[in-house]
């Protein structure tokens, strides 16, 4: 049996959707040691970042990773001052660099556009960027358009959608 | 060798049948067409055949005897070209049930002539009931009349008005005096009720005058009505007209009409059923309909299985070039393939728990069976075999995007379903549950009105109210209608259908 993440209605292995809220369940057997590296190494401004899958940790070059607390699987980012992160729906003039939409992103309330983040060699800040369902650290609602500094371990939480930072010195 | 009957062909199978099958083939036959049960003319000379073809086919002596004078089968041409997509490459070794999606999809071969249509003898059956009278039958006139002038030289239309008797307006004819149709089409009056029996039996009767083999035959029923009382006679006219390869579809104006019925009505012949929500699209979809009818290349795709032990075959729908939900009992009618596109179908299997040393399952074998109005030898057989390895650990993998982004739109059709039988039941708290998951995946896709329409149905079911009759058909057909590629409707709108003669 699966269970619907989002309902907890209760379906046949095999099954790709939730036959009563329509979830997609397919994402729920994605192996914990896949990584998926967001580069944007080479590109202009303004351009989404590129993706990449691989299998095992996350490049060296990667500062900054999330590990998706679901289901275990890892995202890096690499090569690049600032990510926004939110999903790609329809016809929407700015996409995020990172889009959730492969992990019931809009399910779990994640606005189109829905934060900011920083690298810089010293520090690594997150900004709400005044998305519906706000942005949590470690719990503690940030307000919108602030930048909140992050470190190694701390919970960011996407409306629903629930991410452990990695960040490596 | 003209003027023997392929015994193969009358009985639906391919040429290696086993004698399993050739029993299991002429006993289905039988079944509909034993003159102990059948009432019609002409059903016992079909019958006839079938006898013939069994007696010679079950008899290994003169089986063998035919055979031999049978000329060499075009092996290297195969009439149709089918690709499979499965959910799973692999299927895992499973203590539990499990499930398997497989999208099939049936094409011309690459090789035929493209854009070759067969001609078409189609029965338009209009319903002049008083609820037409107005915009709705000045619409149907005149899109009738427009219809008319685009036929083909070939093309046969005939035309039977109905209320609670029918009158044939037009008889199956190639040769027509247009300006005389055109009268007579204007000199349609509306008055009493809505019989679909009557305007059925007399259209059948017209599409059996015109009837060829190398044409598509096809009944086209146009009402605003609900029938009361003779709903089984109507469904046994589908199911005679399907055992000749005549279809029906169905165009349900308003809110009256019954849905299911003719939903059902349409799936036995493989023909399909379309919403008119408003007098102004009856132009549009009525010519949308000829046009699809004028670009068949195959129709009446049967497909005759069985499954493997213990494995069920819960839902088929086909998702393309138009949306039918489908029979799951063998044979299943799947519908036409046109010349320019396929014909998509989608099948849920359930399978029963998958032991350890098994190394395959079957899902379902069978053959597909189906008429190419335009050849000289219309009917082709080809065996179609549904499996899948057995594998301890298969890798996870993606399923094939294809398959997913139709099953996506298809589980909204299922939810609206879902929602209807909660209804039904009077579970008003499960139906609003799922009405409101409806409406947030179509705002998801950008589906804002039909999504709108959803939560304001879902607010009087939360009430313990059932969906309008309006909203229930717009919220089933419009969820239907997702899984048609987004731009069908322009590619349709575009005027006129064949090479029209003006």
């Amino acid at each position: 049996m699966i269970l619907c993440p989002t309902c907890f209605n209760e379906e046949l292995e095999g099954a790709l959707f939730c036959g009563s809220c329509g979830t997609q369940l397919t994402y729920q057997i994605k192996s914990p040691t896949e990584t998926v590296v967001y580069t944007k190494r080479g590109l202009g401004k303004g351009d989404a970042a590129e993706t990449q899958l691989i299998h095992g940790e996350p490049p060296a070059a990667a500062r900054l990773a999330f590990k998706i607390i679901t289901n275990g699987q890892i995202i890096a980012l690499e090569g690049g001052e600032e990510f926004t992160i939110g999903r790609v729906s329809g016809t929407q003039p700015i996409l995020p660099d990172i889009d959730l939409t492969p992990y019931q992103a809009y399910e779990g309330g994640v606005s189109r556009l829905h934060a900011t983040l920083r690298i810089t060699p010293e520090t690594v800040t997150i900004s709400d960027l005044g998305s519906a369902n706000g942005t949590r650290v470690n719990g503690i609602k940030i307000p919108a358009h602030i930048p909140q500094p992050l470190i190694n371990g701390d919970t960011i939480t996407l409306g629903k959608f629930q991410v452990e930072v990695i960040i490596r010195d | 060798m003209p003027g023997t009957p392929d015994y193969y062909t009358i009985l639906g199978l391919p040429r290696d049948a086993t004698l399993e099958e050739v029993r299991r083939a002429y006993h289905q036959s039988a079944m509909r067409l034993h003159p102990d049960v059948n009432v019609e003319a002409g059903d016992t000379e079909l019958f006839l055949d079938i006898q013939k073809a069994f007696d010679v086919l079950a008899d290994p002596d003169l089986k063998a005897k035919y055979d031999s004078q049978l000329p060499p089968a075009d092996i290297d041409k195969p009439l149709v070209e089918v690709n499979i997509l499965y959910s799973r490459s692999a299927l895992p070794i499973l203590a539990e049930s499990q499930l398997v999606y497989v999208l099939l999809d049936f094409s011309p071969p690459r090789l035929e002539t493209a854009s070759e249509s067969a001609p078409i003898n189609v029965c338009l059956v209009l319903d002049r009931s008083t609820s037409m009278k107005g915009e709705r039958m000045d619409m149907v006139k005149t899109t009738a009349i427009e219809i008319i002038r685009q036929l083909r030289r070939q093309d046969v239309v005939s035309i039977v008005t109905f209320s609670d008797r029918a009158e044939v307006l037009i008889p199956a004819s190639r040769r027509l005096e247009r300006s005389a149709i055109e009268t007579q089409i204007q000199m349609i009056q509306t008055s009493g009720a809505t019989e679909i029996f009557r305007g059925l039996e007399a259209g059948y009767q017209e599409i059996r005058a015109g009837f060829n083999k190398r044409y598509v035959n096809h009944i086209v029923l146009l009402t605003d009505g609900r029938t009361y009382g003779d709903e089984s006679h109507c469904k046994r006219i589908a199911s005679q007209a399907a055992a000749r390869g005549i279809g029906i579809s169905c165009l349900g104006i308003g809110e009256e009409w019954n849905d299911n019925f003719l939903d059902s009505l349409a799936s036995r012949t493989g023909g399909s059923c379309a919403y008119i929500a408003k007098s102004s699209d009856i132009r549009r979809i009525l010519k949308e309909k000829f046009l699809s009818l004028s670009r068949i290349y195959a129709e009446n795709v049967r497909f005759d299985f069985h499954t493997g032990k213990d494995v069920q075959l819960r839902y088929a729908f086909r998702i393309g070039p138009d949306n039918a939900p489908l029979e799951t009992e063998p044979p299943i009618n799947l519908g036409s393939i046109p010349v320019d596109g396929s014909l998509a179908v989608m099948f849920e299997f359930q399978l029963p728990p998958l032991p350890g040393d098994i190394s395959h399952v079957a899902l379902a074998n069978g053959q597909i069976a189906l008429d190419v109005p335009l050849l000289t030898s219309p009917s082709s057989v080809t065996r179609l075999r549904l499996n899948r390895p057995v594998k301890a650990d298969p890798p996870p993998e993606p399923p094939p995007t294809r398959l997913l982004n139709a099953l996506s739109k298809l589980t909204l059709y299922r939810i609206q379903d879902r929602a209807n039988l909660a209804i039904a039941t009077g579970d008003f708290d499960v139906a609003t549950q799922h009405l409101n998951n409806l409406a947030t995946h179509l705002f998801s896709q950008g589906e804002n009105d039909l999504a709108r329409l959803v939560l304001e149905e879902s607010e009087n079911v939360e009430q313990g109210q059932s969906l309008s009759e309006e909203g229930k058909k717009r919220i089933k057909y419009g969820t239907r209608s997702l899984l048609l590629p987004a731009n069908a409707e322009n590619f349709l709108s575009a005027d006129g259908f064949g090479d029209g003669q003006r």
